[in-house]
């Protein structure tokens, strides 16, 4: 890793200092700490029970699914994962908190010190994981108002409560917010590749909160820590960190201090918005859970999960430039689409250029594709074989390949069927070319006379009489010869 | 030494209010649990670890299967403010603790 | 217990008369003992109807199918209304069993009602529960203990053969020990607490209370068991009742703590241990004086753990999915409306007492600093138990007070002295009556052993019930 180099510089006057806490729903069919279904869109409070709606004498019990994908998702980060770790309760009121109090992990976390190295602007950069643990998520509120200071009274689904997240803590590491919103996408991208969440970010899957600030340049002392709550989109975690680069920036200018708080972004003012204005800094009282025993883990466990975490996409991108030769541009296509990436590899199986495929799938593939679904990596192989042996022109590709998408026949098949074969044969050629020269002398006259760009219409005239099958290459050859 | 601001912090964070007389209470109460609770300050616990479960069990893990769940007229038949399938509550008000 | 039993088998008596006999002793001792919240009349005799029903068929699901039992009312029943003798949950009707009540249920026992307790099962008397004060049925002008005093009147009453109550730091042995009946703190997970309503989950444990010993470990034979809803369950085997034989007391290592014999103690309870002591101590028994210096810090590091746990557990409460709700404007000052006038003064006490201790500036002094501690007593008590069988100790320091009599809360806290130790460590620890003193009212002695030693416990304690009961006759002789 010798590449790897420590971000890139912000404003002008001051470095910035990002660190990042993404909070990520896992995919599993139950809940973290009871089996109620975590399926989404279900009419409000029908996915509750005793345990999620913390009633009265019910008890926690962990999803064993929650710590798999939460172990894969530390293992992915390269974290440390403890075999021993812990639960505790944070505890604070608010009315979509059924026990009032958060089962999470605070001073065992499952897995510690860890890391993402990712591109930013060609250059590869790490950003240190501190730690990820487990918790579970509150319920959801519904505003009356268009929004929550607005409104009268709100209202509480506690569908969404109970369901599994981890945490995923960064250190301070990253300098601008075009960073922060690379790393959260690299983040988001690994996270769907090792499938431990579906990462919609639109239904909260996937949810930043992003302390920054700033201090003068090349200075060691830290600056004073805002933080941005609920950053639901890429471009809210990118606006509302510029936003307050911009901010503190001025303030910072003016010889003000930046006040420790936290804010939110407002989406459609464009701007960040304090959030607490009176009252002590909260006290969440965390305290071991008594309900829930240590997690204690085997180390083969670990490694069977390990086992389980398939290529990643800096590894990806790696192999398909160097491997395959692709460029960065091509290599990032495949690695931010693994089902073209899939196909990529299957095609490469058969003995065709690389070159070929990704012209062939970035193509018009591509936009066929995400219609209609992919076609089988072997129907794709046959096309591509009749292209390289020259059975069929460039023109008739496209139609073989709607004729792919529409059928279950084989490329070779279609072919057949619709004479597409490209002629290529000199005598039969021949007979066609005489033909339209003889139909136009007036043009052929004019060529002869030194109109040469008329060579192109006696091609086309001879391609739509062979229907687009006549190889160019001879037709030009033989066009050549007749017109001298 | 608890004063009377301290015992109003508790009261807030612990969602409770309090009457002039029950804060001078609890003040009082306060005080003197913590003064008799002393002795424990005293004892050598360096190098110990703390207890937060009474007898070691292995954890053992629920598997990830759907279960039933309550049927929605039952859960919000305990609510005392309900509404077109929500529970309903006043106003949030933000920035208390 | 066994009489009704056999009477039930020959089909002497139907479980419709056991339990119409009940329910009219309920009748004539409650008014004045009120050791219920909620008597379920209609449902305990449709409950009774099912079990003769089955038992003409053939088809009883226990010997105790259709025997009668109260439940502590802080113990979550299905469909019959929960108050933990609380205003917050004055009309909280669960929607779950506690797996408790489904063990008893498949069992076939019929529930006749829910007894009261202190409040959120907070204290030691029975006097602070919303729905009025329990009376000791020995001396009504008396408390029956706390907080599982109306499980263990309702037994002393004869109202009921058999209960259940719940233990965190002695809220069955001490009302069993001030009653006069026997009753088992388990050793921490080898009961459910699923549906229990917690007080504090490091230590709280639901157990038995009975007339007699045998009955006792009966119901906990029922109630035992691995359950994967909680936990901290112990995968401990199911419970065997053991066979009650003398044979056990021979060389059986007796533990006497002389920290528990000391100043405070009242000399007719001292009196009476001691004379338990020396029966044993002549079937065969050894007695060896140990030290438990730790049990000094019982009390201190019970309660800081006890109203910590509390805090949180009592957080939910906020007028939102169930309970009280005062309306405000807002949701905070709602969620302190509600839970100012749900909660009495007692809980609110503690839940202060709690937070203060969790909070950030004194969470290491207090609660940290007692979890701590607590290792060191477990520690003591663990060591102690290396070297003896069972620990013998009496089970509060004082028979019943009087109602009124402890004004000051941390008076009443005193009276976990004894029994919190059991619950820091995890240990099982059995209260058994030990003899009546000069105003007739009843005193306990407690026998504590290893986790899961029941068995042994409850052995030891069939041998001194049967010798105070020996020496009962041979006074009245
Ligand atoms: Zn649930």
């Amino acid at each position: 890793m010798s590449k790897v180099s420590k971000g890139v510089l912000g404003m002008a006057n001051y470095d910035t200092v990002i660190g990042l806490e993404i909070h990520v729903a896992l995919l599993t069919d139950s809940k973290f700490l009871c089996s109620c279904s975590t399926a989404f869109g279900a009419p409000p409070n029908s996915q509750c029970c005793p345990v999620c709606l913390g009633l009265p004498g019910s008890l926690p019990t962990i999803n064993e699914k929650a710590v798999e994908c939460a172990t894969k998702a530390g293992l992915a980060l390269n974290c440390q994962i403890n075999l021993f770790s812990k639960f505790d309760r944070k505890n604070y009121f608010y009315p979509d908190l059924p026990k009032a109090y958060q089962i999470t992990q605070d001073a065992y976390p499952l897995c510690s010190r860890g890391f993402l190295d990712y591109y930013v602007d060609d250059q590869l950069v790490r950003t240190e994981i501190t730690r990820i643990h487990m918790e579970e998520e509150a319920g959801k509120l519904i505003h009356s108002g268009s929004s929550i200071v607005s409104s009268d009274y709100s209202l509480v689904d506690y569908n969404r409560a109970g369901i599994a997240l981890i945490e995923i803590v960064t250190a301070p590491d990253i300098h601008h917010p075009g960073q922060a919103r690379l790393f959260v996408e690299q983040l988001r991208l690994l996270l769907s590749y090792i499938g431990v969440s579906d990462t919609k970010m639109e239904e909260g899957s996937l949810r930043v909160d992003a302390n920054i600030s700033l201090k003068p340049k090349d200075s060691d002392l830290l600056g004073t820590k805002v933080e941005i709550k609920n950053l639901n989109s890429f471009r809210a975690l990118e606006k509302a960190l510029e936003y307050e680069v911009s901010r503190q920036g001025e303030i910072l200018d003016q010889g003000g201090t930046i006040r420790q708080e936290s804010r939110t972004w407002d989406d459609r003012a464009g701007r960040t918005m304090s959030m607490r204005s009176k009252g002590d800094a909260p006290d969440y009282r965390l305290f071991p859970e008594p309900d829930l025993p240590p997690l204690c883990l085997e180390p083969a466990w670990v490694e069977s999960i390990r086992a389980s975490i398939p290529e990643l996409p800096l590894e990806r991108l790696g192999r398909l430039e160097e491997q395959f030769g692709l460029s960065r541009y091509e290599a990032t296509f495949f690695v931010h689409y693994p089902d073209f990436c899939q196909i990529f590899f299957d095609l490469a199986e058969y003995d065709l250029s690389p070159k070929a495929i990704v012209n062939f799938l970035m193509g018009d593939y591509a936009r066929l594709a995400r219609e209609r679904g992919h076609l089988d990596a072997r129907r794709i192989a046959g096309l591509l074989t009749i292209v390289k042996e020259g059975l069929i022109g460039a023109n008739q590709e496209g139609v073989v390949l709607d004729a792919l998408f529409s059928s279950e026949k084989s490329a070779r098949e279609i072919v057949k069927e619709q004479g597409l074969e490209a002629l290529r044969d000199s005598t039969e050629l021949q007979g066609v070319v005489d033909g339209v020269l003889t139909a136009n002398p007036d043009l052929v006259a004019r060529f002869r006379s030194g109109e040469s760009k008329l060579l192109g219409y006696f091609v086309g005239q001879v391609m739509r009489a062979t229907r687009g099958k006549a190889d160019p290459e001879v037709v030009n050859k033989l066009l050549e010869e007749a017109l001298s | 030494m608890i004063d009377r601001h301290d015992v109003m912090r508790m009261a807030r964070l612990a969602r409770l209010e309090l009457s002039e007389e029950e804060i001078d209470q609890y003040q009082e109460d306060l005080m003197r649990f913590l003064r008799s609770g002393q002795k424990l300050q005293q004892v050598d616990v360096a190098e110990v670890e703390g207890t937060s479960h009474a007898v070691h069990v292995a954890h053992e893990l629920r598997p990830d299967q759907v279960g039933t769940s309550l049927r929605q007229e039952a859960v919000l038949s305990l609510g005392p403010r309900v509404e077109q399938g929500f529970f309903r509550v006043p106003r949030i008000v933000e920035g208390q603790e | 217990m066994k009489e009704l039993i056999q009477s039930l088998d020959v089909r002497e008596v139907s479980a419709q008369e056991i339990v119409q006999h009940h329910l009219e002793e309920i009748a004539q001792h409650d008014p004045g003992i009120h050791a219920f919240i909620t008597v379920d009349q209609e449902g305990a005799l449709r409950q009774a109807d099912d079990a003769d029903r089955r038992r003409a068929q053939g088809q009883a699901l226990s010997p105790f199918d259709g025997i009668p039992i109260a439940v502590k009312d802080n113990i979550s029943t299905k469909g019959l209304r929960t108050t933990c003798g609380s205003r917050m949950l004055e009309d909280y009707v669960p929607l779950f069993d506690a797996t408790v009540i489904s063990r008893l249920r498949r069992a076939g026992l019929v529930l006749v009602g829910k007894t009261n307790l202190d409040e959120f099962a907070m204290g030691s008397s029975t006097e602070y529960s919303a729905f009025g004060v329990t009376h000791n049925p020995h001396d009504h002008s008396r408390v029956p203990g706390g907080s599982s005093g109306g499980s263990a009147a309702a037994v002393a009453a004869g109202e009921v053969p058999w209960s259940l109550g719940t233990d965190t730091g002695g809220s069955i042995r001490q009302p069993a020990s001030f009653c006069g009946v026997v009753g088992l703190k388990p050793t921490y997970g080898w009961v459910s607490r699923y549906g229990v309503v917690a007080l504090a989950p490091s230590l709280d444990q639901v157990g038995p209370m009975a007339k007699r010993v045998e009955d006792a470990a009966a119901l906990f034979a029922l109630i035992a068991g691995n359950d994967p809803r909680d936990a901290t369950s112990a995968k401990a085997p199911s419970f065997q009742v053991p066979a009650w034989d003398p044979e056990v007391l021979r060389d059986l290592r007796v533990g006497v703590p002389e920290e528990f014999f000391s100043a405070g103690l009242d000399s007719q309870v001292e009196h009476a241990v001691r004379g338990c002591l020396r029966q044993l101590e002549d079937q065969g028994a050894v007695l060896q004086p140990l030290s438990l210096a730790t049990n000094a810090y019982a009390i201190d590091t019970y309660l800081t753990l006890v109203t910590a746990e509390a805090s949180s557990c009592l957080a939910r409460y906020d007028g939102v999915r169930y309970g009280k709700r005062v309306e405000a404007e807002d949701s905070n000052t709602m969620f302190a409306k509600s839970r100012s006038a749900g909660f009495g003064s007692e809980v609110k006490r503690r839940i202060m007492l709690g937070t203060y201790v969790l909070s950030a500036n004194h969470y290491e002094a207090y609660y940290e600093q007692a979890q701590k501690v607590r290792t060191l007593i477990k520690e003591d008590v663990l060591d102690a138990l290396s070297q003896v069988d069972v620990i013998i100790t009496p089970t509060t320091p004082t028979a019943a007070f009087q109602i009124g009599a402890k004004r000051d809360p941390l008076e009443m806290y005193l009276s976990d002295l004894f029994t919190a130790m059991a619950n820091l460590s995890g240990i099982p620890a059995l209260s058994v009556p030990c003899g009546l003193n000069s105003h007739g009212l009843p005193m306990g002695i407690q026998i504590m052993g290893g986790n899961f030693s029941e068995a042994l416990l409850f052995q030891v304690g069939y041998m001194i019930e049967q010798g105070v009961e020996g020496s009962a006759r041979h006074g009245q002789l």
